[in-house]
């Protein structure tokens, strides 16, 4: 497979340390959108509280969320995400369809057996996805050109409202709210739909459950496959990044960093890293480890810190702090590509760019 | 040559919650007893559908050193898919067994499909084989590699199994060119299994099988590179069955010669496997004989052998790993909760509550302690949110032992007339917006397994049926999470409408992006309830007990309120910007070690100076801080012109050194010494001492703090453990400990002068005594300099001493480069200060008499005083552990270096 490694960002990576964007969320706040703004026409009449369902702004106000990729395409990112997180039936469903434990009933693989067979949720996910990636395409590639700088589209996976790993049932430990093939089936058809979109690479990211990871990465697999990616040498590199506790442990299934590349290494990815998570401060061993054990890119994006409702930017790191940790980083040789979760504003993003700017890469052996 | 090629270069790396990785030389030990082929026990476990007692034989072979866990449900009564997936999803649930890798083995492709779904981390098939021709065999491989497993290939074609070394190796080399070439199968995750027949069947031809299996395995590792070798090894003496001493005998015999050949691992009974010297020798050569091919009636003669051998039973003993069982049963429960174990809970929990008299207590007293053990652990990172979970499922079956009793309890209490309170209970729910809530259903599940009735409404749910199903259902608590920001103002939302609607219960407030500054900030002041945070899953019981409890619930909400009253008044002082620890010991000292900056001391172990001459201290005394004693600013001897108070100063040093005079002359106070050198070497931020020069033994340690604060651009963040060299750089350092006092008879002296009413002399003989012991100090630190090695050519005077102009330091716990007093303890027991000297230590580490000074002795050149400065809650719980002391403990020992309020959460 030489697909990967003659890929333009891969080269880049051979380069200098690569710019990834800061957190849709945070950014989208500072609109100050309300209720009415993401219904828009379309959702007015929605049941359920949707503001906070962030993706829906590429369908309902795509100015802002284009306003937003061009931000932090100027600040310095070479790769944005598409604003596509929770862009599966599995989240959307949460905000679409009633809970059944309102009403004293569990969500269980039968439930969830319907939220994947929903036509509206179906389409409502294809839809964020391909929009999504063809907005970030289409400013992705506008900057590139007025620049002169190649930019990348990383069609984002989030990992689920729902956990592979966990029992929710006190009296039945072994109980899943899910099948690993209803997890799997969801990723699909984000997967495709991103690939529709004309995204670059596919970043499967905040892993908190390995095992939910697994059944996306199985999905990538067999979308290659049967859509005749692999054949055609046509597949995309795929970034996956976890989020890790204090001890190094993805922060549900709890799997600790050496054993959690252990488990993803076979997909032979483009990049393996940390986002989200505790912030930078915490990182540092666990990035370490994961450069020692991993001969491929290391990427890193922490969040600004813990939330810290009380601060001014709503997190406790500010754009500097930002800047200095992630230089630390680089100094010791730890990364390949950096950019900020949770709490990172274009601020944040330009302050990393700058302070990256002349720090040498990680070296690393790129895979033939 | 091959060994090398395979074992080191790409050895195996799997993994389950943890890495495993194969080690060069170390034989890969595979549990064979979760397998219902190999185990009946097991077998009819899973047919009853007992999969708890069945998951205890997992943990069971994980304690007893199995590296991989074999499991297999391949038997004509059981549904393999659901049988597989049911217990792999247990499994996953029990963080001790989920920690190794797993091995999913089935002859059935939809069992071992359903199993791979079960793996969140890097597992091993077991097996795939030519048997359906290459086709299959290929599309079975790339399975395999999609969800990232190692695989198991049996020497098995389109013609059956491989029975000698010829076909053995055929299709092994066969497979691999397959998987390598055609596959892309990495070649270091490709096991082997060249089947391991039975021998000493009484059929000739089977007599070759052990040979052909070690030949075959080493051909495999010299031509198939990277590839490792397994196979199952109880099968080589099916026909022995019953006879375990000789079963045993084999399958150790057979390990050694195929191990020597090259295999890497094998599934056996990772708890009953002899060693291969401990063999007896009668039976160890009729067993090679056998294994070996080495004599035609090498098989009537072990059988023959092996008859008497029958009722021996086991060579072996299952290991107990158990020696905690040993422990009180408040310590037993602690462990059982902190390590998941509830083999034992039933037994435990009723002998506690037999010794405590009611069930109650047994839950508000040692089983709510091990579940704060958990918490501590958990906040300090060193547990896992899974772990705490399967901790609460332990604390279930206590509960649910106890739950009986209460029961009686309560009905007796009816039967008196008294009212009863009914069982907890919670409504918990995500607030509108939030679409989160994997974090709050494990605060469900903890508080389930802690006897609270928990009602789940779910996620986006509204503040209206929020409190409209807590008032239907009488809820005695209610609980709100999110983990977005927004979710925060719907959580004050929610507060004030209870305050609105006149709620009476309190309110928790729990998830990622809570706080407990801004439930005390934000939140808390819009209910007149208590309004608590919960930082985690850990911590959700003692809350929720503690606000249910009888006796306890005034006192909790007195000082739940005050704290949160205390973090607002705090607010206006934000602490200072802190490193975290991990950061901090990167920023150690710069310290370039070398042997030229190590001194070797001339003796080490303890010596001892009584009835020390204060005379020859006399030189020694600093009298700056003599006259700052009596009030008066200034340098000695410039102070004795001041313009203000010379006249006074000249007085006050007159008279003192007369009394001074008087003191040494009549000997009114004695002064002792004690001190030692021991070799000790860095390890972290803590230094330990050795018993003696080969540093085998470790006598005793000193735990270090380390400076974390304003730590500005490339200030280094120092720790007194720094000034000694680290154990890795081999150098072998020492340090050194005094305790001096001239005290002694001091107390008598005052009580004379103030009896005669003279204070004034009462006050200069302290004044004095006090500056002897510096003196003391000084002077025996000179000395230490010049049996140490390093401080014959100094040249100081007095003054230059005081400046501290010389190599090397003497800190004292308590002061700010180590301001932790317990560590003085350390000193104690090390120096016997109080048998040598009579120096006491009180219970606040406070010395007796006064005069006395303690400290360490540290030699290096650059090693130097600093200011330790306020320390991070992260450091906290790391010292807390290193120390073995109880985090509250520590807390209040660093009360005023702490740079976080302790009652917080964080």
């Amino acid at each position: 497979m030489t697909t990967v490694s003659q890929h333009p960002l891969v080269q880049l990576l051979k380069r200098r340390i690569a710019i990834i964007d800061g957190a849709m969320g945070t950014t989208i706040r500072t609109y100050g959108m309300a209720e009415a703004d993401i219904r828009g026409e379309r959702f007015r009449n929605a049941d359920k509280h949707l503001l906070n369902n962030g993706d829906l702004f590429s369908l309902t106000q795509p100015e802002m969320i284009c306003d937003i990729h061009r931000r932090f395409l100027e600040a310095g990112a070479d790769i944005i995400e598409t604003n596509t997180f929770g862009a599966t039936t599995i989240t959307q469903s949460e905000f679409f369809v009633d809970d059944p434990r309102e009403h004293g009933g569990r969500k269980d693989p039968a439930f969830y057996q319907k939220i994947i067979e929903d036509g509206m949720l179906r389409d409502l996910a294809w839809e964020i996805n391909e929009k999504s990636a063809r907005q970030c395409r289409e400013w992705a590639d506008r900057v590139a050109n007025e620049t002169g700088r190649q930019r990348f589209v990383a069609g984002s996976i989030g990992p689920l409202t729902v956990s592979l790993s966990n029992s929710p049932d006190a009296d039945d430990a072994g109980f899943r709210v899910v099948t690993f093939d209803q997890v799997k089936q969801a990723y699909a058809e984000q997967v495709r739909a991103l690939i529709a979109g004309g995204v670059d690479v596919l970043l499967l990211e905040t892993i908190f459950d390995s095992l939910n990871a697994k059944a996306a990465l199985v999905a990538i697999r067999e979308v290659f496959d049967e859509d005749g990616l692999a054949a055609a040498h046509r597949e995309l590199p795929v970034m996956i990044s976890a989020a890790v506790g204090r001890g190094g442990e993805t922060l549900i299934s709890a799997q600790t960093t050496e054993a959690f590349w252990n488990a993803v290494e076979h997909v032979k990815p483009l990049s393996v890293g940390l986002n989200c998570s505790l912030g930078p401060d915490l990182m540092f061993p666990f990035l370490e480890e994961l450069s020692s054990k991993a001969n491929v890119a290391i990427s890193c994006y922490p969040n600004a810190g813990l939330p810290n409702p009380l601060a001014a930017t709503g997190f406790d790191l500010g754009p500097e702090d930002m800047a200095r940790y992630l230089s630390n980083f680089a100094e010791n040789g730890l990364i390949n590509i950096a950019g900020g979760c949770c709490g990172n504003t274009p601020d944040h993003i330009a302050a990393i760019a700058q302070a990256l700017e002349h720090k040498a890469p990680r070296e690393y052996e790129v895979r033939a | 040559m091959s060994r090398s090629q395979a074992g080191v270069d790409r050895p195996l790396r799997l993994s389950g919650s943890q890495p495993f990785t194969q080690q060069p030389g170390i034989f890969v030990m595979i549990g064979e007893r979760t397998n219902v082929a190999g185990s009946p026990r097991f077998a009819k476990l899973i047919k009853q559908g007992n999969y708890e007692e069945a998951v205890s034989i997992a943990r069971q072979q994980v304690e007893n050193g199995a590296n991989v866990l074999d499991i297999c449900m391949d038997e004509g009564m059981i549904d393999g898919v659901a049988a597989m997936t049911r217990f792999l999803q247990l499994l996953g649930s029990e963080p001790e067994v989920a920690k190794v890798p797993f091995m999913v083995d089935s002859s059935k492709w939809e069992v071992i499909e359903a199993g791979l779904k079960c793996l969140q981390g890097k597992g091993i098939v077991n097996s795939i084989s030519l048997k359906e021709g290459e086709q299959v065999f290929r599309h079975h491989a790339s399975t395999v590699l999609k969800y990232g497993a190692a695989v198991v290939v049996m020497a098995f074609d389109e013609a059956g199994q491989a029975a000698t070394y010829a076909e053995k190796i055929r299709i092994c080399e066969r497979a691999y060119r397959i998987l390598v070439d055609e596959v892309g199968f990495p070649p270091e995750d490709i096991i082997f299994d060249p089947n391991i027949l039975t021998v000493a069947t009484g059929m000739e031809e089977h007599n070759n099988y052990a040979v052909d299996f070690i030949n075959a395995t080493r051909w495999i590792k010299a031509n198939l590179p990277y590839a490792k070798v397994s196979g199952g090894v109880s099968n080589i003496s099916f026909s022995f069955r019953g006879n375990n001493k000789v079963r045993e005998a084999m399958h150790a015999a057979f390990l050694y010669h195929a191990i020597a050949a090259g295999m890497d691992m094998g599934i056996v009974n990772a708890g009953m496997l002899e060693v291969y010297e401990e063999i007896e020798p009668e039976l160890k050569v009729l067993v090679e004989d056998v294994l070996l091919n080495r004599r035609p009636d090498a098989t009537e003669r072990l059988v023959e052998h092996g008859e008497s051998l029958k009722q021996a039973g086991s060579a072996v003993r299952e290991k107990e790993a158990e020696a905690w069982r040993s422990g009180t049963v408040e310590e037993r429960l602690a462990h059982a909760l902190v390590k998941g174990i509830d083999t034992y809970i039933d037994e435990d929990t009723e002998e506690a509550r037999v010794k405590l008299g009611r069930p109650l207590l047994v839950i508000e007293g040692p089983l709510m302690a091990g579940m704060s053990v958990v918490g501590d652990l958990f906040g300090a990172g060193k547990m896992f949110l899974p772990q705490v979970v399967k901790s609460a499922r332990v604390m279930k079956k206590a509960v649910a032992h106890l739950t009986p009793y209460m029961e009686a309890e309560k009905q007796a209490l009816l039967a008196a007339g008294h009212e009863v309170k009914a069982q907890g209970k919670i409504v918990l729910a995500t607030v509108k917006g939030d679409v989160h809530d994997i974090g709050k259903n494990i605060v469900g599940v903890v508080l389930a397994c802690n006897n609270f009735e928990v009602i789940d409404m779910g996620v986006m749910v509204s503040c209206e049926k929020i409190l409209e199903r807590a008032t239907q259902e009488k809820a005695d608590l209610i609980g709100l999470s999110g983990l977005i920001t927004p979710s925060l103002d719907e959580m004050v939302h929610v507060a004030r409408e209870m305050e609105r609607q006149g709620f009476k219960v309190p309110l928790l407030i729990g998830g990622a992006t809570t706080s407990r500054a801004h439930t005390a900030v934000k939140i808390a002041p819009h209910y007149s309830q208590p309004v608590v945070h919960v930082a985690d899953a850990s911590r959700a019981v003692p809350v929720t007990t503690s606000l249910l409890s009888e006796e306890g619930r005034d006192e909790f909400v007195a000082q739940h309120r005050a704290e949160y009253e205390a973090i607002r008044r705090n607010l206006a002082a934000p602490v200072q910007q802190a490193v975290s620890l991990s950061v901090a010991r990167q920023r150690r000292s710069a310290i370039r070690w070398s042997a030229a900056d190590i001194a070797t001391p001339e003796f080490t172990g303890v010596r001892v100076l009584r009835e020390f001459p204060l005379e020859t201290l006399r030189p020694y005394i600093d009298w700056s801080p003599f006259f700052h004693a009596w009030g008066l600013k200034g340098i000695y001897p410039r102070i004795l012109e001041h313009e203000g108070h010379g006249e006074q100063a000249r007085q006050i040093f007159q008279d003192g050194n007369a009394l001074l005079d008087e003191l040494i002359a009549d000997r009114k106070l004695t002064a002792h010494a004690v001190y030692g050198l021991f070799p000790a070497n860095a390890v972290g931020d803590d230094v330990e001492l050795y018993t003696d020069s080969t540093r085998s033994h470790v006598l005793d340690r000193f735990h270090f703090l380390r400076q974390q604060v304003n730590r500005e651009g490339n200030e280094p963040c120092r720790s007194l453990a720094d000034f000694i060299a680290p154990g890795e750089t081999g150098l072998p350092d020492h340090i050194g400990a005094f305790a001096v006092t001239t005290g002694i008879g001091l107390q008598e002296l005052c009580e004379r002068y103030r009896a005669a009413n003279d204070d004034y002399n009462a006050i200069m003989a302290e004044a004095l005594a006090d500056r002897l012991a510096e003196a003391f100090a000084e002077y025996l630190h000179q000395r230490v300099r010049q049996e140490w090695g390093y401080g014959h050519a100094e040249q100081f005077t007095p003054e230059d001493l005081i400046h501290e102009r010389y190599r090397g330091i003497r800190p004292a716990p308590g002061y700010p480069a180590c301001p932790d007093h317990t560590e003085k303890g350390t000193i104690w027991r090390l120096l016997q200060v109080e048998a040598n000297t009579g120096i006491q230590i009180t219970e606040s580490f406070a010395m007796w008499p006064g005069s006395s000074i303690s400290g360490l002795y540290f030699a290096h050149p650059e090693s130097r005083y600093f200011s330790l400065g306020k320390i991070a809650r992260d450091q906290v719980a790391d010292y807390h552990l290193r120390k073995g002391m109880p985090l509250a403990e520590v807390e209040r020992w660093l009360g005023p270096y702490l740079n976080y309020d302790p009652a917080s959460e964080g």
